[in-house]
């Protein structure tokens, strides 16, 4: 019996602690810096490089583009671009090829909804979705500069 | 005299103590089991034909998902891997950071063991002691990665992030904290005699019956069979710090679960001596050909996870995608004597017995 | 197994390793039974050997009780499709000395199979069902050789480089 009430002492030793729990979702969590949310998109930035859609792992991006109106630039406009979150896992490997940073990384993580069809994202919805954007993006380990080997 | 018919008995598919989707077919004779039969695959993704078609780099994430107890030392054994064939050599930096990822995640995943063991046993609190400390080692993590399970932190060549501000010193914190209870863990629960009735003796098996089965980590070791990768073939920086390899003797479950929590203490050691000396800065990333492509050949390379030996072998024919990837998952192999342990028990005695070689079913299916 | 000789294996490079492994299995077992041996340099200098499908059985025998070998613990086992012929990877340590060697066995596309070698190393059992469900590899001398990951009913072995899914979509 000894054992049982050395583990009872520290039961009613914990009994006066201070609570660790929180009140979500009553109250909203706050998210570190660095953490992987749904992704916010600026179309205005986007070159249509299609990096972002060759990197995914699972192949949830689809982007198409169309010709720039301005004759003399080259670079195309993005004219559709949708995030299937049903299989998006949210790897951070977009955000983090993406030459002019028009797609990151948000603290946003509640997407549960009642159907699947919802889950898939266009580009208006990642626009909008402009709440509590990661500030560093700019960590880009896989890029190595030309010449250096 | 009483006779008994034999009982077919389904434990799962879906059954809290196994922790995921595990099917056992068990035949009772009375309360005595006579056959057990494990069933899975309920969570087989097919990690390995996914990876065929995947460059390196994106199959880091799908890593994360296959032990998602322990995803830290998943991913960094298919970047060991790679770097093995390529002969990349990584910072200083950056593998102080994976080491002590590794042993964070390595306390992390003892602890859901520990809670979640002596919840299927009966015991309730110990589950909310275990999950309260957990938490902030996930917290540490998502500081440092930015998420809480699926890390997806180390990339080939080194990591994808170096520690953000104060956050070494919050590990720094950590250590005496965690000290303090496991202490307490130790007086909740390491003498309590409904416990080591539940445990003492049950389970047992020899040496030679564990090496047969291929058994690894503290499921080996808890026979008297000192073999720790870290200490045996000693990967990334290991060789630098001084630590214990917990073995007991007796081969039963309480072997298993004494060695567990002094294996968290000595990852505690480790993780104070990668603080003390780690350099203030540098690199943290190799310079790495932009499209990774290892060498014709094949390698298998081996680490000790939470739950023994995970290995990687790699076919590669000098593509950015593998030939063929095969994870070694420490849980199929140990997973392996449920039946032969459970013949001739007492159907009480199977839980304590399963949750004792501690399964990701995750990772038995890949 | 004394002291002395295990210190004096203990300090032989792979080279010998390899050297004496090849000795003994083809004076235990045949002068056929060693296809070809060489060291695996990307593999962390792995002694790895080319075994003859039906000497296997045999062999493992020895690898496992041969005092000078002793290679008990089946560290993990690997199917592959190569396209031009299939191949059954062992890798297998020695504890006392923690030593590691690779074997292989080649086997044909169009019927494979190899012997099963769940009655030496009982770690084998799962993970033959498991090359045999993924690859299609037939282990005779199996006890219970049926598919472990995918359904029973499943048709074709996915990791075979010539599996065509059913449905693209999945």
């Amino acid at each position: 019996m000894k054992g049982i009430a050395k583990g009872l002492g520290v039961t009613l030793k914990n009994l006066t602690r201070k609570k660790v729990t929180y009140a979500y979702p009553d109250e909203p969590i706050e998210m570190p810096d660095r953490f992987r949310g749904v992704q916010h998109f600026i179309p205005e930035k986007c070159i249509v490089c299609n990096q972002c859609a060759v990197v995914c792992p699972t192949q949830c991006i689809s982007l198409t583009g169309k010709p720039n109106p301005d004759p003399t630039k080259k670079v195309k406009l993005i004219d559709t671009f949708d995030i299937n979150f049903e299989i998006c896992i949210l790897c951070d490997l977009c955000t983090e090829v993406c030459p002019t940073e028009a797609i990151v990384m948000t603290h946003n993580f509640e997407l549960a909804s009642y159907s699947r069809d919802e889950l898939f994202m266009d580009k208006e919805w990642l626009q909008a979705n402009n709440k509590k954007v990661r500030k560093e993006n700019l960590v880009k380990p896989s890029r190595v500069k030309k010449g250096v080997k | 005299m009483a006779r008994t018919e034999e009982l077919l008995l389904n434990v799962g598919p879906q059954h809290p103590s196994t922790h995921g989707v595990f099917r056992l077919i068990v035949k009772l004779d009375g309360e005595v089991i006579t056959h057990a039969e494990p069933v899975m695959g309920y969570l087989h993704r097919g990690t390995e034909k996914l990876a065929e078609e995947l460059t390196y780099t994106q199959i880091i994430p799908y890593t994360d998902r296959m032990d998602y107890v322990s995803a830290m030392t998943n991913n960094y054994i298919l970047c060991h891997a790679v770097e093995t064939m390529m002969g990349i050599e990584v910072p200083e930096r950056a593998e102080y950071l994976r080491v002590i990822a590794m042993e964070l995640q390595r306390i992390a995943s003892h602890l859901v063991w520990w809670g979640t063991y002596l919840l299927d046993i009966g015991a309730m609190s110990p589950f909310l002691y275990a999950f309260r400390e957990r938490e902030m080692i996930i917290n540490l993590f998502n500081e440092l990665c930015g998420a809480r399970l699926t890390y997806f932190y180390m990339r080939v060549g080194g990591v994808k992030w170096d520690a953000p501000e104060g956050w070494l010193d919050k590990v720094r914190n950590f250590i005496p904290y965690m000290r303090e209870k496991l202490e307490e863990y130790d007086q909740l629960v390491s003498g309590n005699e409904i416990f080591l009735s539940r445990v003492k003796g049950i389970g047992k098996y020899d040496a030679e019956t564990a090496i047969a089965y291929g058994l690894s980590g503290a499921n080996l070791r808890c026979t008297g069979v000192k073999r720790d990768l870290r200490k045996d073939q000693p990967y990334s920086i290991y060789d630098r710090f001084t630590f214990d390899v917990p073995v007991r003797e007796e081969g039963d479950c309480y072997a298993r679960y004494l060695i567990r929590m002094e294996e968290m203490r000595q990852s505690l050691n480790i993780l104070e001596q990668a603080l003390e000396q780690m350099p203030d800065d540098g690199d943290i990333m190799a310079k790495i050909p932009r499209v990774i492509r290892p060498p014709e050949g094949e390698a298998y390379v081996g680490i000790e996870s939470p739950r023994g030996e995970i290995g990687c072998y790699l076919i590669s024919r000098n593509k950015p995608q593998p030939y063929r990837l095969k994870f070694r998952r420490p849980s199929f192999f140990n997973l392996q004597i449920l039946p032969e342990l459970l013949k001739g028990e007492s159907m009480t005695n199977l839980i304590a017995i399963l949750g004792g070689i501690d399964i990701v079913v995750g990772e038995v299916d890949c | 197994m004394s002291d002395v000789n295990q210190e004096s294996t203990e300090r032989l490079d792979e080279q010998a390793r390899l050297e004496i492994c090849v000795r003994i299995l083809e004076e235990e077992v045949s002068k056929q039974a060693v296809e070809h041996a060489e060291i695996n340099p990307l593999s962390l200098s792995m002694p790895t050997l080319i075994i003859s499908k039906q000497h296997w059985y045999r062999c493992a025998e020895v690898l496992k009780n041969h005092e000078q070998l002793n290679l008990t613990y089946l560290r993990s086992m690997a199917g592959a499709d190569l396209e031009t012929h299939m191949e059954v990877i062992y890798h297998v340590t020695c504890i006392e000395r923690n030593t590691d060697y690779c074997f292989k066995v080649k086997t044909d596309r169009d019927t494979p199979s190899v012997p099963s070698v769940t009655s030496i190393w009982p770690a084998a059992n799962w993970n033959e069902r498991e090359i045999y469900d993924l690859l299609g590899i037939q282990f005779p001398g199996h006890p219970n050789l049926k598919r472990i990951m995918m359904p029973d009913d499943w048709e074709g072995h996915p990791l075979r480089k010539d599996y065509e899914p059913l449905d693209p979509e999945v």
